[in-house]
Protein backbone atom coordinates (compact mmCIF):
# COMPACT_ATOMS: atom_id res chain seq x y z
CA UNK A 1 0.00 0.00 0.00
CA UNK A 2 1.49 2.89 -0.76
CA UNK A 3 0.13 6.18 1.10
CA UNK A 4 -0.29 9.46 -1.36
CA UNK A 5 0.58 12.96 -0.29
CA UNK A 6 -2.91 13.96 -0.44
CA UNK A 7 -4.51 11.12 1.78
CA UNK A 8 -1.75 12.02 4.76
CA UNK A 9 -3.42 15.70 4.06
CA UNK A 10 -6.98 14.77 3.80
CA UNK A 11 -6.62 12.84 7.45
CA UNK A 12 -4.28 15.91 9.17
CA UNK A 13 -6.84 18.41 7.42
CA UNK A 14 -9.62 15.75 9.49
CA UNK A 15 -7.95 15.60 12.69
CA UNK A 16 -7.25 19.42 12.60
CA UNK A 17 -11.06 19.96 11.99
CA UNK A 18 -11.86 17.76 14.96
CA UNK A 19 -9.34 19.05 17.95
CA UNK A 20 -9.03 22.85 16.57
CA UNK A 21 -12.90 23.59 16.00
CA UNK A 22 -14.21 21.89 19.70
CA UNK A 23 -10.99 23.90 21.03
CA UNK A 24 -11.52 27.23 19.58
CA UNK A 25 -15.03 26.57 20.62
CA UNK A 26 -14.37 25.59 23.96
CA UNK A 27 -11.62 28.84 24.54
CA UNK A 28 -14.24 30.93 23.17
CA UNK A 29 -17.55 30.13 25.22
CA UNK A 30 -17.77 28.72 28.50
CA UNK A 31 -21.01 26.86 27.54
CA UNK A 32 -19.19 24.26 25.81
CA UNK A 33 -17.49 21.62 27.98
CA UNK A 34 -14.26 21.39 26.68
CA UNK A 35 -11.00 19.48 28.45
CA UNK A 36 -8.36 17.27 27.18
CA UNK A 37 -9.46 14.18 28.77
CA UNK A 38 -12.84 14.10 27.96
CA UNK A 39 -11.86 14.96 24.45
CA UNK A 40 -9.68 12.00 24.36
CA UNK A 41 -12.15 9.99 25.72
CA UNK A 42 -14.65 10.98 23.17
CA UNK A 43 -12.14 10.59 20.58
CA UNK A 44 -11.50 6.60 21.77
CA UNK A 45 -15.00 6.21 22.10
CA UNK A 46 -15.56 7.33 18.37
CA UNK A 47 -12.86 5.18 17.19
CA UNK A 48 -13.75 1.72 18.45
CA UNK A 49 -17.20 2.17 17.44
CA UNK A 50 -15.43 2.88 14.03
CA UNK A 51 -13.94 -0.43 14.40
CA UNK A 52 -16.99 -1.64 14.63
CA UNK A 53 -18.20 0.35 11.49
CA UNK A 54 -15.11 -1.31 9.69
CA UNK A 55 -15.94 -5.05 10.71
CA UNK A 56 -19.40 -4.95 8.68
CA UNK A 57 -17.37 -2.85 5.82
CA UNK A 58 -14.50 -5.88 5.59
CA UNK A 59 -17.03 -8.25 3.98
CA UNK A 60 -18.24 -5.28 1.28
CA UNK A 61 -14.66 -4.61 0.69
CA UNK A 62 -13.50 -8.75 0.61
CA UNK A 63 -16.39 -9.52 -2.36
CA UNK A 64 -15.94 -6.69 -4.39
CA UNK A 65 -12.24 -6.61 -4.53
CA UNK A 66 -12.82 -10.25 -5.58
CA UNK A 67 -15.55 -9.99 -8.00
CA UNK A 68 -15.82 -6.81 -8.86
CA UNK A 69 -20.10 -6.30 -7.44
CA UNK A 70 -21.12 -4.31 -5.10
CA UNK A 71 -22.76 -7.16 -2.50
CA UNK A 72 -25.55 -6.43 -1.20
CA UNK A 73 -26.92 -8.75 0.72
CA UNK A 74 -23.31 -8.44 3.45
CA UNK A 75 -26.03 -6.89 5.53
CA UNK A 76 -28.39 -10.17 5.31
CA UNK A 77 -24.97 -12.21 5.94
CA UNK A 78 -24.28 -10.85 8.71
CA UNK A 79 -27.78 -11.06 10.22
CA UNK A 80 -27.76 -14.70 9.14
CA UNK A 81 -24.52 -15.45 10.63
CA UNK A 82 -25.74 -14.27 13.92
CA UNK A 83 -28.71 -15.95 13.72
CA UNK A 84 -27.76 -19.11 13.30
CA UNK A 85 -24.67 -19.03 16.34
CA UNK A 86 -27.52 -17.98 18.51
CA UNK A 87 -29.79 -20.50 17.00
CA UNK A 88 -27.49 -23.74 17.62
CA UNK A 89 -26.66 -21.82 21.09
CA UNK A 90 -30.05 -21.89 21.90
CA UNK A 91 -30.59 -25.74 20.92
CA UNK A 92 -27.64 -26.78 23.51
CA UNK A 93 -24.32 -26.33 21.86
CA UNK A 94 -22.10 -25.26 23.53
CA UNK A 95 -20.41 -21.50 22.35
CA UNK A 96 -17.41 -22.54 21.00
CA UNK A 97 -19.06 -25.59 18.66
CA UNK A 98 -21.82 -23.27 18.32
CA UNK A 99 -19.08 -21.19 16.15
CA UNK A 100 -17.30 -24.03 14.79
CA UNK A 101 -20.50 -25.14 13.38
CA UNK A 102 -21.82 -21.70 11.94
CA UNK A 103 -18.43 -21.35 10.38
CA UNK A 104 -19.69 -24.61 7.94
CA UNK A 105 -22.80 -23.35 7.92
CA UNK A 106 -21.25 -19.88 6.06
CA UNK A 107 -19.30 -22.15 3.85
CA UNK A 108 -22.50 -24.08 2.69
CA UNK A 109 -24.11 -21.10 2.07
CA UNK A 110 -20.92 -19.58 -0.01
CA UNK A 111 -21.14 -23.21 -1.77
CA UNK A 112 -25.04 -23.08 -2.68
CA UNK A 113 -24.67 -18.77 -3.96
CA UNK A 114 -21.71 -19.91 -6.27
CA UNK A 115 -23.69 -23.57 -7.59
CA UNK A 116 -27.43 -21.43 -7.83
CA UNK A 117 -27.11 -18.08 -8.46
CA UNK A 118 -23.05 -16.76 -9.15
CA UNK A 119 -22.00 -19.55 -11.44
CA UNK A 120 -24.75 -19.39 -13.77
CA UNK A 121 -23.75 -15.57 -14.21
CA UNK A 122 -20.05 -15.73 -15.59
CA UNK A 123 -18.79 -13.56 -17.47
CA UNK A 124 -22.12 -11.61 -16.94
CA UNK A 125 -21.98 -7.72 -16.63
CA UNK A 126 -21.80 -6.22 -12.32
CA UNK A 127 -24.84 -4.85 -12.27
CA UNK A 128 -26.61 -8.21 -13.39
CA UNK A 129 -24.70 -9.74 -10.60
CA UNK A 130 -25.78 -6.54 -8.52
CA UNK A 131 -28.78 -7.12 -8.96
CA UNK A 132 -28.51 -11.40 -7.97
CA UNK A 133 -26.99 -10.57 -4.49
CA UNK A 134 -30.41 -8.25 -3.81
CA UNK A 135 -31.82 -11.44 -4.53
CA UNK A 136 -29.85 -13.21 -2.18
CA UNK A 137 -30.00 -10.30 0.15
CA UNK A 138 -33.75 -10.62 0.81
CA UNK A 139 -33.58 -14.82 0.50
CA UNK A 140 -31.22 -14.85 3.30
CA UNK A 141 -33.23 -12.48 5.90
CA UNK A 142 -36.28 -14.58 5.14
CA UNK A 143 -34.69 -17.84 5.27
CA UNK A 144 -32.74 -16.96 8.42
CA UNK A 145 -35.75 -15.67 10.32
CA UNK A 146 -37.88 -18.97 9.25
CA UNK A 147 -35.40 -21.33 10.67
CA UNK A 148 -34.47 -19.49 13.97
CA UNK A 149 -37.51 -17.03 14.21
CA UNK A 150 -37.66 -13.41 14.61
CA UNK A 151 -37.75 -12.69 18.43
CA UNK A 152 -34.52 -10.21 19.61
CA UNK A 153 -31.92 -12.62 21.13
CA UNK A 154 -29.38 -12.38 23.68
CA UNK A 155 -26.03 -12.85 22.30
CA UNK A 156 -23.52 -13.16 25.74
CA UNK A 157 -19.91 -13.43 24.99
CA UNK A 158 -19.07 -13.22 28.47
CA UNK A 159 -16.82 -9.94 28.27
CA UNK A 160 -17.91 -7.26 30.07
CA UNK A 161 -19.31 -4.46 28.84
CA UNK A 162 -18.83 -2.19 31.63
CA UNK A 163 -16.80 0.86 31.17
CA UNK A 164 -13.04 0.61 32.73
CA UNK A 165 -10.79 3.45 33.86
CA UNK A 166 -7.65 4.32 31.85
CA UNK A 167 -4.47 6.73 32.10
CA UNK A 168 -5.14 6.92 35.90
CA UNK A 169 -8.87 7.34 36.17
CA UNK A 170 -8.70 9.54 33.66
CA UNK A 171 -10.38 8.42 30.53
CA UNK A 172 -13.29 5.53 30.37
CA UNK A 173 -13.26 3.02 27.74
CA UNK A 174 -15.91 0.19 26.87
CA UNK A 175 -13.99 -3.18 27.58
CA UNK A 176 -16.07 -4.67 24.92
CA UNK A 177 -14.87 -2.11 22.29
CA UNK A 178 -11.12 -2.47 23.34
CA UNK A 179 -11.99 -6.49 22.52
CA UNK A 180 -14.03 -5.79 19.25
CA UNK A 181 -11.06 -3.29 18.42
CA UNK A 182 -8.15 -6.27 18.80
CA UNK A 183 -9.85 -8.77 16.87
CA UNK A 184 -10.88 -5.97 13.98
CA UNK A 185 -7.57 -5.38 14.11
CA UNK A 186 -6.36 -9.62 13.68
CA UNK A 187 -8.84 -9.48 10.98
CA UNK A 188 -7.56 -6.63 9.04
CA UNK A 189 -4.05 -7.78 8.69
CA UNK A 190 -4.24 -11.00 7.77
CA UNK A 191 -6.80 -10.06 5.29
CA UNK A 192 -4.33 -7.53 3.84
CA UNK A 193 -1.61 -10.04 4.07
CA UNK A 194 -3.74 -13.06 2.50
CA UNK A 195 -4.41 -10.67 -0.71
CA UNK A 196 -1.40 -8.98 -1.21
CA UNK A 197 1.18 -11.78 -0.80
CA UNK A 198 -0.98 -14.90 -1.72
CA UNK A 199 -1.28 -16.88 -4.91
CA UNK A 200 -5.80 -16.89 -3.74
CA UNK A 201 -5.21 -13.20 -3.22
CA UNK A 202 -3.42 -12.64 -6.61
CA UNK A 203 -6.13 -14.94 -8.42
CA UNK A 204 -8.97 -13.06 -6.52
CA UNK A 205 -8.22 -9.64 -7.98
CA UNK A 206 -7.62 -11.64 -11.40
CA UNK A 207 -11.20 -12.90 -11.39
CA UNK A 208 -12.23 -9.31 -10.07
CA UNK A 209 -10.47 -7.74 -13.01
CA UNK A 210 -11.74 -9.85 -15.67
CA UNK A 211 -13.30 -13.29 -15.83
CA UNK A 212 -12.46 -15.17 -19.17
CA UNK A 213 -8.62 -13.83 -18.61
CA UNK A 214 -8.37 -15.54 -15.23
CA UNK A 215 -10.07 -19.19 -16.94
CA UNK A 216 -7.28 -19.01 -19.46
CA UNK A 217 -4.33 -18.37 -16.82
CA UNK A 218 -6.65 -21.15 -15.14
CA UNK A 219 -8.23 -19.99 -12.09
CA UNK A 220 -10.86 -22.08 -11.61
CA UNK A 221 -13.68 -19.28 -11.07
CA UNK A 222 -16.11 -21.74 -8.91
CA UNK A 223 -13.23 -21.99 -6.23
CA UNK A 224 -12.20 -18.73 -5.80
CA UNK A 225 -16.19 -17.31 -5.51
CA UNK A 226 -16.54 -20.29 -2.65
CA UNK A 227 -13.70 -18.78 -1.45
CA UNK A 228 -14.13 -15.46 -1.42
CA UNK A 229 -17.92 -15.85 -0.11
CA UNK A 230 -17.12 -17.54 2.78
CA UNK A 231 -14.22 -15.08 3.64
CA UNK A 232 -16.88 -12.77 3.66
CA UNK A 233 -19.50 -15.51 5.65
CA UNK A 234 -16.25 -15.40 8.23
CA UNK A 235 -16.24 -11.57 8.49
CA UNK A 236 -20.13 -11.48 8.43
CA UNK A 237 -20.00 -13.89 11.48
CA UNK A 238 -17.21 -11.76 13.70
CA UNK A 239 -19.79 -8.58 12.64
CA UNK A 240 -22.82 -10.28 13.91
CA UNK A 241 -20.89 -11.74 17.07
CA UNK A 242 -19.89 -7.97 18.11
CA UNK A 243 -23.02 -6.18 17.21
CA UNK A 244 -25.42 -8.88 18.34
CA UNK A 245 -23.53 -8.61 21.55
CA UNK A 246 -24.09 -5.15 21.78
CA UNK A 247 -28.04 -4.28 20.32
CA UNK A 248 -29.21 -8.23 20.46
CA UNK A 249 -29.45 -10.40 17.67
CA UNK A 250 -32.52 -8.98 15.69
CA UNK A 251 -33.57 -8.40 12.00
CA UNK A 252 -32.18 -4.74 12.41
CA UNK A 253 -28.49 -6.42 12.48
CA UNK A 254 -29.16 -6.39 8.58
CA UNK A 255 -29.28 -2.62 8.58
CA UNK A 256 -26.31 -1.96 10.12
CA UNK A 257 -24.64 -2.69 6.37
CA UNK A 258 -26.19 1.35 6.00
CA UNK A 259 -23.65 2.46 7.89
CA UNK A 260 -20.71 0.63 6.58
CA UNK A 261 -21.36 2.32 2.85
CA UNK A 262 -20.01 5.67 4.20
CA UNK A 263 -17.44 3.71 5.50
CA UNK A 264 -16.64 1.96 1.91
CA UNK A 265 -17.17 5.43 -0.43
CA UNK A 266 -14.03 6.94 2.25
CA UNK A 267 -11.48 4.09 2.36
CA UNK A 268 -12.25 2.85 -0.76
CA UNK A 269 -14.45 -0.02 -2.30
CA UNK A 270 -10.95 -2.05 -3.10
CA UNK A 271 -9.11 -1.69 -0.19
CA UNK A 272 -8.63 -3.81 3.32
CA UNK A 273 -6.78 -0.82 5.25
CA UNK A 274 -9.42 1.15 3.58
CA UNK A 275 -12.33 -0.03 5.07
CA UNK A 276 -10.83 0.35 8.39
CA UNK A 277 -9.15 3.29 7.92
CA UNK A 278 -12.42 4.91 6.93
CA UNK A 279 -14.40 3.29 9.97
CA UNK A 280 -12.22 5.07 12.29
CA UNK A 281 -12.62 8.28 10.81
CA UNK A 282 -16.04 8.08 10.61
CA UNK A 283 -16.52 6.88 13.73
CA UNK A 284 -14.43 9.54 15.51
CA UNK A 285 -15.68 12.15 13.28
CA UNK A 286 -19.43 11.04 14.10
CA UNK A 287 -18.81 11.14 18.16
CA UNK A 288 -16.86 14.25 18.12
CA UNK A 289 -18.77 16.11 15.88
CA UNK A 290 -21.91 15.23 17.85
CA UNK A 291 -20.38 15.98 21.74
CA UNK A 292 -18.00 19.11 20.16
CA UNK A 293 -19.95 21.29 17.14
CA UNK A 294 -23.70 19.37 17.20
CA UNK A 295 -24.40 22.57 20.40
CA UNK A 296 -23.00 25.19 17.99
CA UNK A 297 -25.58 24.44 15.77
CA UNK A 298 -28.34 22.93 17.58
CA UNK A 299 -27.71 19.29 17.83
CA UNK A 300 -28.36 16.23 16.12
CA UNK A 301 -25.26 15.90 13.74
CA UNK A 302 -24.73 11.84 14.61
CA UNK A 303 -26.99 10.68 12.67
CA UNK A 304 -26.05 11.90 9.26
CA UNK A 305 -22.60 13.01 9.33
CA UNK A 306 -21.22 9.93 8.34
CA UNK A 307 -23.22 10.68 5.35
CA UNK A 308 -22.32 14.20 4.33
CA UNK A 309 -18.63 12.83 4.82
CA UNK A 310 -18.97 10.49 2.29
CA UNK A 311 -20.81 13.36 -0.12
CA UNK A 312 -17.66 15.44 -0.08
CA UNK A 313 -15.64 12.28 -0.88
CA UNK A 314 -17.79 11.73 -3.73
CA UNK A 315 -17.40 15.25 -5.47
CA UNK A 316 -13.44 15.24 -4.45
CA UNK A 317 -11.98 12.12 -4.29
CA UNK A 318 -14.39 9.43 -5.88
CA UNK A 319 -12.06 6.28 -5.53
CA UNK A 320 -11.99 6.99 -1.53
CA UNK A 321 -8.63 7.38 0.83
CA UNK A 322 -7.40 3.89 -0.98
CA UNK A 323 -9.34 2.80 -3.81
CA UNK A 324 -7.69 1.84 -6.89
CA UNK A 325 -7.72 4.53 -9.43
CA UNK A 326 -10.15 4.69 -11.98
CA UNK A 327 -7.94 4.67 -14.95
CA UNK A 328 -9.98 4.26 -18.37
CA UNK A 329 -7.47 4.23 -21.49
CA UNK A 330 -9.68 5.80 -24.83
CA UNK B 1 15.04 -22.97 -42.49
CA UNK B 2 14.28 -24.79 -39.14
CA UNK B 3 12.91 -28.00 -39.90
CA UNK B 4 14.90 -30.36 -37.66
CA UNK B 5 13.31 -29.38 -34.87
CA UNK B 6 9.69 -30.05 -35.68
CA UNK B 7 8.52 -33.07 -33.96
CA UNK B 8 5.45 -35.05 -33.96
CA UNK B 9 1.64 -33.83 -33.84
CA UNK B 10 0.69 -33.12 -30.35
CA UNK B 11 -3.02 -31.25 -31.23
CA UNK B 12 -4.99 -32.43 -34.07
CA UNK B 13 -8.66 -31.29 -34.89
CA UNK B 14 -11.07 -33.21 -36.83
CA UNK B 15 -14.11 -32.34 -38.44
CA UNK B 16 -14.62 -29.33 -36.25
CA UNK B 17 -18.26 -28.10 -36.35
CA UNK B 18 -19.71 -25.22 -33.99
CA UNK B 19 -22.15 -22.88 -34.23
CA UNK B 20 -24.46 -20.69 -32.24
CA UNK B 21 -27.91 -21.20 -32.94
CA UNK B 22 -28.70 -21.23 -36.75
CA UNK B 23 -25.01 -19.16 -37.36
CA UNK B 24 -23.05 -21.80 -38.54
CA UNK B 25 -19.42 -20.16 -37.21
CA UNK B 26 -16.88 -23.36 -37.99
CA UNK B 27 -17.97 -26.03 -40.98
CA UNK B 28 -15.82 -28.66 -41.25
CA UNK B 29 -12.27 -27.92 -39.86
CA UNK B 30 -9.09 -30.08 -39.82
CA UNK B 31 -5.97 -29.34 -39.08
CA UNK B 32 -2.95 -30.71 -36.91
CA UNK B 33 -0.38 -28.57 -35.18
CA UNK B 34 3.10 -30.06 -34.56
CA UNK B 35 5.78 -29.87 -31.75
CA UNK B 36 7.47 -26.95 -32.01
CA UNK B 37 6.03 -25.28 -34.92
CA UNK B 38 4.08 -22.05 -35.61
CA UNK B 39 1.32 -22.43 -36.98
CA UNK B 40 -0.76 -19.45 -37.98
CA UNK B 41 -4.85 -18.97 -38.78
CA UNK B 42 -5.45 -16.42 -41.08
CA UNK B 43 -8.46 -15.04 -43.27
CA UNK B 44 -10.81 -12.42 -43.44
CA UNK B 45 -12.48 -10.75 -40.69
CA UNK B 46 -15.55 -13.56 -39.53
CA UNK B 47 -13.47 -15.78 -40.83
CA UNK B 48 -13.56 -17.74 -37.28
CA UNK B 49 -10.30 -17.79 -36.37
CA UNK B 50 -10.62 -16.35 -32.88
CA UNK B 51 -13.57 -19.32 -32.96
CA UNK B 52 -10.86 -21.77 -33.38
CA UNK B 53 -8.42 -20.48 -30.41
CA UNK B 54 -11.38 -20.80 -27.91
CA UNK B 55 -12.13 -24.10 -29.26
CA UNK B 56 -8.48 -25.15 -28.75
CA UNK B 57 -8.45 -23.72 -24.95
CA UNK B 58 -11.88 -24.63 -24.32
CA UNK B 59 -13.96 -21.55 -24.11
CA UNK B 60 -16.28 -22.75 -27.25
CA UNK B 61 -17.37 -26.53 -27.37
CA UNK B 62 -17.65 -27.52 -30.87
CA UNK B 63 -20.92 -29.48 -31.74
CA UNK B 64 -19.23 -32.09 -33.87
CA UNK B 65 -15.54 -33.47 -34.47
CA UNK B 66 -13.00 -34.01 -32.21
CA UNK B 67 -9.82 -32.88 -30.65
CA UNK B 68 -6.63 -34.83 -29.80
CA UNK B 69 -4.49 -33.54 -27.39
CA UNK B 70 -1.30 -35.38 -26.75
CA UNK B 71 -2.60 -38.40 -27.94
CA UNK B 72 -5.34 -38.50 -26.13
CA UNK B 73 -9.00 -37.72 -28.31
CA UNK B 74 -11.94 -35.92 -26.89
CA UNK B 75 -15.18 -34.25 -27.67
CA UNK B 76 -14.24 -30.86 -26.12
CA UNK B 77 -11.50 -29.16 -23.92
CA UNK B 78 -12.25 -27.93 -20.96
CA UNK B 79 -10.65 -24.57 -19.59
CA UNK B 80 -9.16 -25.77 -16.94
CA UNK B 81 -7.96 -28.36 -17.73
CA UNK B 82 -6.81 -27.22 -21.12
CA UNK B 83 -4.59 -24.20 -19.27
CA UNK B 84 -3.05 -27.44 -16.38
CA UNK B 85 -2.21 -29.26 -19.14
CA UNK B 86 0.05 -26.42 -21.02
CA UNK B 87 -2.18 -24.74 -23.24
CA UNK B 88 -1.71 -20.73 -22.73
CA UNK B 89 -3.43 -17.71 -24.80
CA UNK B 90 -3.56 -14.25 -25.08
CA UNK B 91 -6.66 -12.25 -26.77
CA UNK B 92 -7.46 -10.20 -29.46
CA UNK B 93 -8.74 -7.54 -27.45
CA UNK B 94 -6.43 -7.30 -24.35
CA UNK B 95 -7.81 -9.19 -21.60
CA UNK B 96 -5.23 -7.91 -18.94
CA UNK B 97 -6.12 -7.42 -15.03
CA UNK B 98 -6.02 -3.73 -15.11
CA UNK B 99 -6.10 -2.53 -11.86
CA UNK B 100 -2.97 -4.82 -10.87
CA UNK B 101 1.17 -4.29 -11.79
CA UNK B 102 2.83 -5.91 -14.74
CA UNK B 103 4.63 -7.99 -12.28
CA UNK B 104 1.13 -9.42 -10.51
CA UNK B 105 -0.20 -9.78 -14.10
CA UNK B 106 2.76 -12.49 -14.83
CA UNK B 107 2.72 -13.99 -11.88
CA UNK B 108 -1.07 -14.87 -11.85
CA UNK B 109 0.20 -17.15 -15.15
CA UNK B 110 1.98 -19.22 -12.55
CA UNK B 111 -0.83 -20.03 -10.88
CA UNK B 112 -1.16 -23.43 -11.79
CA UNK B 113 2.59 -23.76 -10.62
CA UNK B 114 2.20 -22.77 -6.99
CA UNK B 115 1.42 -26.02 -5.17
CA UNK B 116 1.22 -24.72 -1.09
CA UNK B 117 -2.24 -25.23 0.26
CA UNK B 118 -4.81 -22.80 0.96
CA UNK B 119 -3.86 -23.01 4.53
CA UNK B 120 0.16 -22.09 4.11
CA UNK B 121 -1.04 -19.03 1.81
CA UNK B 122 -3.01 -17.91 4.49
CA UNK B 123 -0.46 -17.19 6.82
CA UNK B 124 2.17 -16.93 4.31
CA UNK B 125 4.61 -19.01 6.00
CA UNK B 126 7.08 -21.62 4.80
CA UNK B 127 6.54 -23.28 1.79
CA UNK B 128 4.21 -20.34 0.28
CA UNK B 129 6.38 -17.85 0.78
CA UNK B 130 9.90 -20.31 -0.44
CA UNK B 131 7.39 -20.62 -3.39
CA UNK B 132 6.72 -16.98 -3.90
CA UNK B 133 10.46 -16.28 -4.32
CA UNK B 134 11.13 -19.05 -6.68
CA UNK B 135 8.26 -18.04 -8.82
CA UNK B 136 9.70 -14.51 -8.98
CA UNK B 137 12.61 -15.43 -9.82
CA UNK B 138 10.91 -16.83 -13.15
CA UNK B 139 9.00 -14.35 -13.64
CA UNK B 140 11.77 -11.71 -13.79
CA UNK B 141 13.27 -13.65 -16.11
CA UNK B 142 10.69 -13.15 -18.47
CA UNK B 143 10.37 -9.79 -17.52
CA UNK B 144 13.62 -9.13 -18.95
CA UNK B 145 12.98 -11.63 -21.83
CA UNK B 146 10.20 -9.47 -22.99
CA UNK B 147 12.53 -6.08 -22.17
CA UNK B 148 9.85 -4.50 -19.99
CA UNK B 149 11.79 -4.24 -16.77
CA UNK B 150 10.92 -0.63 -16.58
CA UNK B 151 6.98 -0.79 -15.83
CA UNK B 152 7.14 -3.70 -13.18
CA UNK B 153 5.18 -2.13 -11.10
CA UNK B 154 3.21 0.28 -13.03
CA UNK B 155 -0.72 -0.85 -12.95
CA UNK B 156 -1.38 -2.34 -16.34
CA UNK B 157 -4.41 0.24 -17.07
CA UNK B 158 -2.21 2.91 -17.30
CA UNK B 159 0.29 0.90 -19.87
CA UNK B 160 0.24 2.44 -24.04
CA UNK B 161 -1.34 -0.52 -25.90
CA UNK B 162 1.92 -2.04 -27.29
CA UNK B 163 3.36 -2.50 -23.81
CA UNK B 164 -0.54 -4.04 -22.65
CA UNK B 165 0.46 -6.38 -25.46
CA UNK B 166 3.18 -7.38 -24.27
CA UNK B 167 2.37 -8.10 -20.62
CA UNK B 168 -0.03 -10.31 -21.98
CA UNK B 169 2.20 -12.22 -23.86
CA UNK B 170 4.51 -12.41 -20.57
CA UNK B 171 1.47 -13.98 -18.29
CA UNK B 172 1.08 -16.26 -20.96
CA UNK B 173 4.66 -17.45 -21.18
CA UNK B 174 4.75 -17.48 -17.22
CA UNK B 175 2.84 -20.49 -16.84
CA UNK B 176 5.26 -22.02 -19.40
CA UNK B 177 3.20 -23.52 -21.87
CA UNK B 178 3.40 -26.69 -24.56
CA UNK B 179 1.37 -24.55 -26.84
CA UNK B 180 1.19 -20.74 -27.06
CA UNK B 181 -1.96 -19.29 -28.69
CA UNK B 182 -2.06 -15.98 -30.14
CA UNK B 183 -4.62 -13.81 -31.11
CA UNK B 184 -3.58 -11.17 -33.52
CA UNK B 185 -0.45 -10.43 -31.02
CA UNK B 186 0.51 -7.41 -33.45
CA UNK B 187 -2.68 -5.83 -33.80
CA UNK B 188 -2.96 -1.78 -34.01
CA UNK B 189 0.82 -1.87 -34.10
CA UNK B 190 3.16 0.41 -35.76
CA UNK B 191 6.24 -1.30 -37.58
CA UNK B 192 9.14 -1.16 -34.97
CA UNK B 193 6.71 -2.25 -32.37
CA UNK B 194 5.51 -5.62 -34.69
CA UNK B 195 9.48 -6.07 -35.71
CA UNK B 196 9.58 -6.35 -31.76
CA UNK B 197 7.01 -8.93 -31.27
CA UNK B 198 8.09 -10.61 -34.13
CA UNK B 199 11.17 -11.26 -32.69
CA UNK B 200 9.99 -12.01 -29.07
CA UNK B 201 7.36 -14.80 -30.98
CA UNK B 202 10.36 -16.32 -33.42
CA UNK B 203 12.94 -16.32 -29.73
CA UNK B 204 9.61 -18.08 -27.85
CA UNK B 205 9.80 -21.11 -30.49
CA UNK B 206 13.40 -21.11 -31.14
CA UNK B 207 14.88 -20.46 -27.19
CA UNK B 208 11.68 -22.82 -25.05
CA UNK B 209 10.54 -24.78 -28.24
CA UNK B 210 6.91 -23.72 -27.23
CA UNK B 211 4.85 -24.40 -30.63
CA UNK B 212 2.84 -21.46 -31.64
CA UNK B 213 -0.57 -20.90 -33.26
CA UNK B 214 -1.03 -17.81 -34.42
CA UNK B 215 -3.67 -15.60 -35.48
CA UNK B 216 -2.44 -12.50 -37.65
CA UNK B 217 -3.73 -10.24 -40.23
CA UNK B 218 -0.54 -8.73 -41.43
CA UNK B 219 0.32 -11.16 -44.43
CA UNK B 220 4.23 -10.18 -44.61
CA UNK B 221 4.45 -11.28 -40.95
CA UNK B 222 2.52 -14.48 -41.30
CA UNK B 223 4.23 -15.27 -44.13
CA UNK B 224 8.03 -14.82 -42.51
CA UNK B 225 7.24 -16.29 -39.35
CA UNK B 226 4.63 -19.50 -39.86
CA UNK B 227 5.97 -22.63 -40.69
CA UNK B 228 2.65 -23.75 -41.93
CA UNK B 229 -0.52 -21.57 -42.49
CA UNK B 230 -3.93 -22.62 -42.36
CA UNK B 231 -6.46 -20.26 -44.20
CA UNK B 232 -10.36 -19.94 -43.13
CA UNK B 233 -13.13 -18.10 -44.93
CA UNK B 234 -16.54 -17.96 -43.47
CA UNK B 235 -16.33 -21.15 -41.55
CA UNK B 236 -14.81 -23.49 -44.12
CA UNK B 237 -11.37 -24.27 -44.36
CA UNK B 238 -9.88 -22.98 -48.12
CA UNK B 239 -6.37 -23.87 -47.76
CA UNK B 240 -3.65 -25.17 -45.33
CA UNK B 241 0.50 -25.47 -45.87
CA UNK B 242 3.43 -23.84 -46.14
CA UNK B 243 3.52 -19.69 -46.30
CA UNK B 244 4.61 -20.45 -50.79
CA UNK B 245 1.95 -23.18 -51.25
CA UNK B 246 -1.07 -20.79 -49.73
CA UNK B 247 0.22 -17.66 -50.86
CA UNK B 248 -0.23 -18.99 -54.91
CA UNK B 249 -3.80 -20.81 -53.63
CA UNK B 250 -6.09 -19.67 -56.47
CA UNK B 251 -9.56 -19.77 -53.76
CA UNK B 252 -7.12 -17.73 -50.79
CA UNK B 253 -6.05 -15.00 -53.37
CA UNK B 254 -9.70 -15.13 -54.40
CA UNK B 255 -11.06 -14.74 -50.75
CA UNK B 256 -8.90 -11.76 -50.11
CA UNK B 257 -8.95 -9.87 -53.05
CA UNK B 258 -12.63 -10.74 -53.69
CA UNK B 259 -13.55 -12.78 -57.24
CA UNK B 260 -14.74 -10.00 -60.73
CA UNK B 261 -17.68 -12.36 -61.62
Amino acid sequence: MRIERDIIYIILAFIALMVVVPWTAGQLSDQIFFNWPFFFEVAIGGLLSGVMYSLVALGFVLIFKASGVFNFSQGAIVLFAALTLVGLHELGLPMWLAMIATMGVMYLVAVAIEKLVLGKLVNQEHIILFMATIGIAYFLDGFGQILWGSDVKLLDLGISQAPGFYFDGLILINDFDLFAAAVAGVLVISLAIFFQYTRIGRALRAVADDHQAALSVGIPLNHIWIIVWTVAGLVGLVAGIMWGSKMGVQFSLALIALKALPVLILGGFTSVPGAIIGGLIIGAGEKLAEVFIAPMIGGGIEEWFAYMLALAFLVFRPQGLFGEKIIERV
Amino acid sequence: MKEWKIGDVILALDNISLSFGAMKVLNNISFDVKKGEIRSIIGPNGAGKSSMLNVINGFYHPQEGSITFRGEKRKEMDVHKAAASGIARTFQNIALFKGMSTLDNIMTGRNLKIKSNIFQQAVYWGKAQKEEIEHRYKVEEIIDFLEIQDIRKTPVGRLPYGFQKRVELGRALAAEPDILLLDEPMAGMNVEEKEDMSRFILDINDEFGTTIVLIEHDMGVVMDLSDRVVVLDYGLQLADGPPDEVRNNQKVIDAYLGVSH
